[in-house]
C-alpha cells in the first residue's frame, strides 16, 4: 500500500514518465505472453521470404534468414525482461548485502569496502569483458556478468545509505530493546531503504540493457540463436543499407525501453527521502 | 519624505496552483540614521518583507501581489531589472542570518568584496582591493591586509559576519537590511556585531532595518519597532513606548517570554500554541486561537489598524485592555 | 602540492597491487595449464615446458605472482599468441588511435555537455529545460553502436562527407587531416557521455543555486548571467570535474564498441579481437594497462579537485 502511494506521488503530473511506465508494462505483457502475441516462430527460417519489407503478414519485415522480425522482437522483450530483472537481482543481492554488512560491522566493512574499491578500479565494460572471457556464452552468464559489474556500485551506494541510517535514533532504540544484528539490519534498516533501492534498481535495469546490447553486438553476449534486440542488431548490421528496418525496429525498442526505465527512475528519485538522493547512481 | 516607505505590501506564495497570502497590508517607513526593528516568530513574514524590499524574492513561487515600496523617492516595484540591480549592493545592501554559508566557499573574501565594489564603482582591481582592506579594518578584522586573502572556511562565524557587513557597506549604502544578523552567533559575538552596526550607523548615517525574533536584541538597538504576526504588522511604535504602553496581547506574550535577570519570576511564560500554517484557513484576528482575551468578535472580524496613541498603532479589538 | 601528490601516490599503491593480483589470477581462472593457455593451440610441448619453467608455473602461486610482477615492472607483459610480438608493443600500436579518439571525444563532451547543461539549469522549469534535460536522458539511452551505424549510413554512405571506417596514423599520408576519420566515432562515443554531463551539470547547478551564498551574490546586484557562471557554475564545477576524469578514464574501455563499429585500430577493438582469438596474454596486458591508466587519471582528478575547492587541504 505504501509503495502504491509512493508510485502515485512520483508520477503525479509527469506525463513523460507515466508514458514510460506504460511502455514498460507493455513490454512486460509482451514478454509474458510472447507465444500468444508473436504470429510466427521466431526461429523459423524461410529462405524464400528473405529480407521482406515491412507489411502483411510480416509487420516488421523479415531478416536475412527469412525469420519474422516482429515475432523476434516480441521474444526479444522476453530477453529484455529476463536480463534486466536478473542483473538487478544479482546486483542488489550481492552488492546490497556487502554494502549493508560493511556499514554495520565496521571492521569487516573496512576490509570489504577496500575490496570493492579495487574492483571499481576496473571500468564497467572492461570488467564485463574480462569476466565474459572466462565464461561460456549463455543467458545465465550474461546476467551474472552484468550483475557482478553493477554489484560494486550497488555495494558502495548501500554502504553510504546504511551508514546514514545507523546513526538514527530508531536504530539505537532497536538496540536498546535487545534486537539482534540480523533483526536490526533487515527488519529495521532495510525497510527504510526500499524506495531508494527501487530507484537504484530502475537505473541498473536501464544500464544493464545497454550493457547487454553492447555485449551482444560484440558477439560476446547471449548465444547468437537467442532472439534478443541486441543480437538482432548485431546479426543484421551488414544489411543496414539494403534492409534498414532490420535495424530500426530493434534499435528503437532498446532506446524506448532504456529511456522509459530512466524516466521512471528519475520520477521515483524525486520522491524519495532527499538524504539518499545524492547516493543514487543514475542518469 | 522618509528614505524607505513601504505601503500596504502584499506577498503571496503559489502552492499547488493556489495563491496563499503570506504578507498582508504591511506598511512602515524608515528615515536616514534610523533603525527599524521588525520582530516576530519564524514564519510571520518578516524575512519575506526584507527580501521584497531588497528585490531578492526568488523565482515564480513567491511574489509581490500588491502595495508599493518607495526608496529614496523611487518606486522600486516599477523599476526595470537593470535599474533595480544598480541599487542592490550599492545604495541598499543586505546581510543574512547564516554567516557560515553566506560567503562563496571557493573565492577569497577579498575578491568577494572587490566584486561588490567593482560592480557599482569605476575602480581598478588594485584600488578596490585597497578599499576592501580598509573596509575589513573598519569592521575590526585583525590583520586586514593579510585576511583579505583568506578563504571563508578559514574564518570563524563572527568574522564571516563582519566580512558580510564589510561587503554590505562597501558602496556606502543609505539603507542596510539585516535579517537575523546575530542569530547564528555566540552570545558574546552577537553583542560585538550589534555594537559594530550601531557604531557604523552613527558614523555613516545609514538607515537600518533589523529583523529579529529576539525582542531583547531589538530593544537595545532599534529606534522603533514593528511587531509582525502571520503576515501583518500587529503593533508598531517607538521602542521606548512599545515597552511601556504595549497594546497588543501578542506583544505582551513576546515580552513575557524574555528572561529578565534579577527578577523574582520563577518561570517564563510561553505563548500557548504555535503560529498557524499557511494552509490553515483563519477568520478574524490571526492571533485569536492563542489569545487570552479572545471573544466571538475576534474569531469573525479582522481588527483594523487603530492609532492607539500618537505614533503608536495597533491591530486589536481590545487594545486598551492589555496590561503592560 | 608535491607532498600531497606523493601521499596520494602512496595510497594508490595498495589498490594497484590488489588490482594486479586480480589481473594475474585472470590467466589462472581459465581451466587448463596456464603455460599452454598463454602459448595457444599451436605451441609444441617443449615450448610449453620452457615457458612453464620460466614463469615458475610449477612453484607456489605467490612465487609465480612475484615472477610475473617482476616481468611486468620491467615492461614484459608476455607475448601475443596471434601476433607473435611482445604484448606491450601490440598495445602500443593501438595507443595512438585510442588516445586521439578519447581526447576528441572529451572535447565534444565539454563543448556539447557544459553549455547545454548550463542552459538547462538557468532556464529551469521552462520548455527549454524540459527539452534539453529530457533530450539528454534520451541521448543517454541510445546504444552507441546503433547510433554509430546510422551516422555511418547518413554521413558516409549517403552523403559521403566522412570516411566510414579505419584510421591511418597521423604520421601517414594526410597528416593531421586524418583526424576526419575520427570525427564520426568521437561524436558517437561523445553522445551518451555528453548527455550524462548535461544531466550532472544541471543537477549540480540546481543544488548550488539553492545555497545561501548565491543569494549574497544576487544581493550585490550582479547580472543573473554573472551569478550563474561565476557563482553557481563555478561551484558546481567541483562535482562536474570529478565526473570528467571518471568519464575520460572510462572512455578508453567504452571505446571498445565504437572502435568495433568504425573498424578503428585502437586498444578497444584489440580487446574484442583478442577475446575472440583467445589471445590471453594480450587480454591480460590490456586489462592491466587500462586499470593503471584509470587509477592515474583518477589521481589526477583528485589533484584537480584540490585546486578547484580551496576547502580541500593540500597537506
Amino acid at each position: 500500500m505504501n509503495t502504491l502511494i509512493f508510485f502515485q506521488t512520483a508520477f503525479a503530473g509527469r506525463r513523460l514518465a507515466t508514458l514510460g511506465f506504460l511502455w514498460l508494462v507493455m513490454i512486460t505483457v509482451a514478454a509474458l505472453a510472447a507465444p500468444l502475441i508473436a504470429p510466427f516462430d521466431p526461429l523459423e527460417i524461410d529462405p524464400v521470404g528473405r529480407l521482406a519489407e515491412p507489411g502483411w503478414p510480416n509487420l516488421f519485415g523479415t531478416d536475412h534468414f527469412g525469420r519474422d522480425t516482429f515475432s523476434r522482437a516480441v521474444y526479444g522483450a522476453r530477453m529484455t525482461v529476463i536480463i534486466g530483472t536478473g542483473s538487478v537481482a544479482v546486483a542488489l543481492l550481492a552488492g546490497g548485502l556487502i554494502g549493508m554488512i560493511s556499514a554495520y560491522f565496521t571492521r569487516l566493512g573496512h576490509f570489504l569496502m577496500r575490496c570493492v574499491d579495487v574492483l571499481m578500479a576496473f571500468p564497467a565494460l572492461l570488467m564485463a569483458l574480462a569476466l565474459i572471457t572466462l565464461l561460456e556464452r549463455s543467458v545465465f552468464n550474461t546476467i551474472l556478468v552484468i550483475g557482478i559489474v553493477y554489484a560494486t556500485t550497488t555495494a558502495r551506494i548501500l554502504y553510504g545509505m546504511t551508514l546514514k541510517l545507523r546513526g538514527e535514533v530508531f536504530v539505537d532504540a532497536a538496540v536498546c530493546s535487545g534486537a539482534g544484528h540480523f533483526s536490526i539490519l533487515f527488519r529495521h534498516i532495510l525497510p527504510n531503504l526500499v524506495s531508494p533501492l527501487l530507484v537504484q534498481a530502475s537505473f541498473i535495469f536501464a544500464f544493464a540493457q545497454l550493457q547487454a546490447a553492447a555485449l551482444d553486438f560484440l558477439g560476446l553476449g547471449l548465444p547468437p540463436e537467442v532472439p534478443s534486440w541486441g543480437n538482432m542488431l548485431s546479426e543484421e548490421r551488414i544489411y543496414v543499407t539494403r534492409a534498414p528496418w532490420l535495424l530500426i525496429y530493434p534499435g528503437m525498442l532498446i532506446v524506448l525501453s532504456v529511456f522509459s526505465m530512466n524516466l521512471v527512475g528519475d520520477a521515483l528519485r524525486d520522491s524519495i527521502d532527499p538524504r539518499f538522493k545524492d547516493d543514487i547512481a543514475g542518469v | 519624505m522618509a528614505l524607505l516607505e513601504v505601503q500596504d505590501l502584499e506577498i503571496a506564495v503559489r502552492t499547488k496552483g493556489k495563491l496563499l497570502p503570506v504578507v498582508q497590508g504591511v506598511s512602515f517607513d524608515v528615515d536616514d540614521n534610523e533603525t527599524l526593528g521588525i520582530v516576530g516568530e519564524s514564519g510571520c513574514g518578516k524575512s519575506l518583507t526584507a527580501l521584497a524590499i531588497m528585490g531578492l524574492l526568488g523565482g515564480t513561487t513567491v511574489r509581490i501581489t500588491g502595495g508599493n515600496i518607495r526608496f529614496d523617492g523611487m518606486d522600486l516595484l516599477t523599476l526595470s531589472d537593470g535599474e533595480r540591480r544598480s541599487i542592490m549592493g550599492n545604495r541598499m545592501a543586505m546581510i543574512f542570518q547564516e554567516p557560515m554559508t553566506s560567503l562563496n566557499p571557493v573565492y577569497r573574501i577579498g575578491d568577494q568584496i572587490i566584486e561588490n565594489i567593482r560592480q557599482h564603482q569605476k575602480m581598478t582591481n588594485a584600488q578596490a582591493r585597497d578599499r576592501a582592506v580598509e573596509l575589513l579594518s573598519l569592521v575590526r578584522i585583525p590583520n586586514p591586509s593579510e585576511r583579505v586573502d583568506s578563504f571563508p572556511h578559514q574564518m570563524s562565524g563572527g568574522q564571516r559576519q563582519r566580512v558580510m557587513i564589510a561587503m554590505a557597506l562597501s558602496c556606502d549604502p543609505k539603507l542596510l537590511i539585516a535579517d537575523e544578523p546575530t542569530t547564528a552567533l555566540d552570545v558574546t559575538v552577537q553583542k560585538e556585531v550589534l555594537d559594530l552596526m550601531a557604531d557604523l550607523q552613527t558614523r555613516m548615517g545609514t538607515a537600518i532595518v533589523l529583523i529579529s525574533h529576539d525582542l531583547g536584541v531589538i530593544s537595545e538597538t532599534c529606534d522603533k519597532v514593528a511587531v509582525m504576526y502571520r503576515g501583518r504588522v500587529v503593533e508598531a511604535a517607538a521602542t521606548e513606548n512599545l515597552f511601556t504602553e504595549l497594546a497588543h496581547p501578542y506583544t505582551r506574550g513576546l515580552l513575557n517570554s524574555i528572561p529578565v535577570v534579577d527578577s523574582d519570576v520563577d518561570w517564563l511564560e510561553a505563548i500557548p500554541g504555535r503560529v498557524p500554517t499557511l494552509e490553515e484557513e483563519l477568520t478574524g484576528c490571526a492571533f485569536h486561537p492563542r489569545c487570552a482575551l479572545v471573544t466571538k468578535l475576534c474569531a469573525t472580524t479582522v481588527p483594523q489598524e487603530i492609532e492607539y496613541k500618537p505614533g503608536h498603532s495597533v491591530r486589536c479589538h481590545f487594545s486598551g485592555k492589555v496590561a503592560p | 602540492m608535491l607532498a600531497y601528490t606523493a601521499k596520494r601516490l602512496l595510497t594508490l599503491i595498495p589498490t594497484l597491487l590488489a588490482a594486479s593480483i586480480l589481473v594475474f589470477l585472470f590467466v589462472h581462472l581459465i581451466p587448463g595449464d596456464p603455460a599452454a593457455i598463454l602459448l595457444g593451440d599451436t605451441a609444441t610441448p617443449e615450448e610449453v615446458a620452457q615457458l612453464s619453467a620460466e614463469m615458475g608455473f610449477d612453484r607456489p602461486l605467490y612465487v609465480q605472482y612475484f615472477i610475473w610482477l617482476g616481468n611486468v615492472l620491467q615492461g614484459d607483459l608476455g607475448t601475443s599468441i596471434f601476433f607473435r610480438q611482445p604484448v606491450l608493443s601490440v598495445i602500443g600500436s593501438g595507443a595512438e588511435t585510442s588516445i586521439l579518439l578519447a581526447s576528441m571525444t572529451m572535447i565534444w563532451i565539454i563543448l556539447i555537455g557544459l553549455p547545454i547543461g548550463i542552459l538547462s539549469a538557468t532556464k529551469q522549469g521552462t520548455w527549454i529545460d524540459q527539452i534539453t534535460s529530457s533530450g539528454a536522458m534520451l541521448a543517454a539511452s541510445i546504444p552507441t553502436f546503433w547510433l554509430g551505424l546510422y551516422l555511418i549510413m547518413i554521413f558516409s554512405v549517403t552523403l559521403g562527407w566522412f570516411p566510414s571506417s579505419g584510421f591511418p596514423s597521423l604520421s601517414d599520408h594526410g597528416g593531421i587531416t586524418n583526424l576526419r576519420y575520427l570525427l564520426l566515432p568521437s561524436l558517437t562515443l561523445a553522445a551518451p557521455n555528453a548527455a550524462l554531463i548535461v544531466r550532472l551539470v544541471r543537477a549540480s547547478m540546481l543544488d548550488v543555486s539553492r545555497e545561501d551564498h548565491v543569494r549574497t551574490a544576487r544581493a550585490k546586484g550582479l547580472h543573473p548571467t554573472r551569478v550563474a557562471i561565476k557563482h553557481i557554475f563555478r561551484n558546481a564545477l567541483i562535482a562536474v570535474a570529478a565526473a570528467f576524469g571518471f568519464t575520460f578514464a572510462a572512455l578508453i574501455s567504452e571505446a571498445v564498441v565504437t572502435e568495433t563499429v568504425f573498424s578503428l585500430p585502437g586498444i578497444g577493438r584489440l580487446v574484442v579481437q583478442s577475446i575472440l582469438r583467445r589471445d590471453y596474454p594480450v587480454i591480460q596486458g590490456v586489462i592491466l594497462v587500462i586499470v593503471v591508466l584509470y587509477m592515474v587519471v583518477n589521481l589526477a582528478v583528485d589533484l584537480a579537485y584540490a585546486r578547484l575547492d580551496p576547502r580541500v587541504s593540500l597537506k
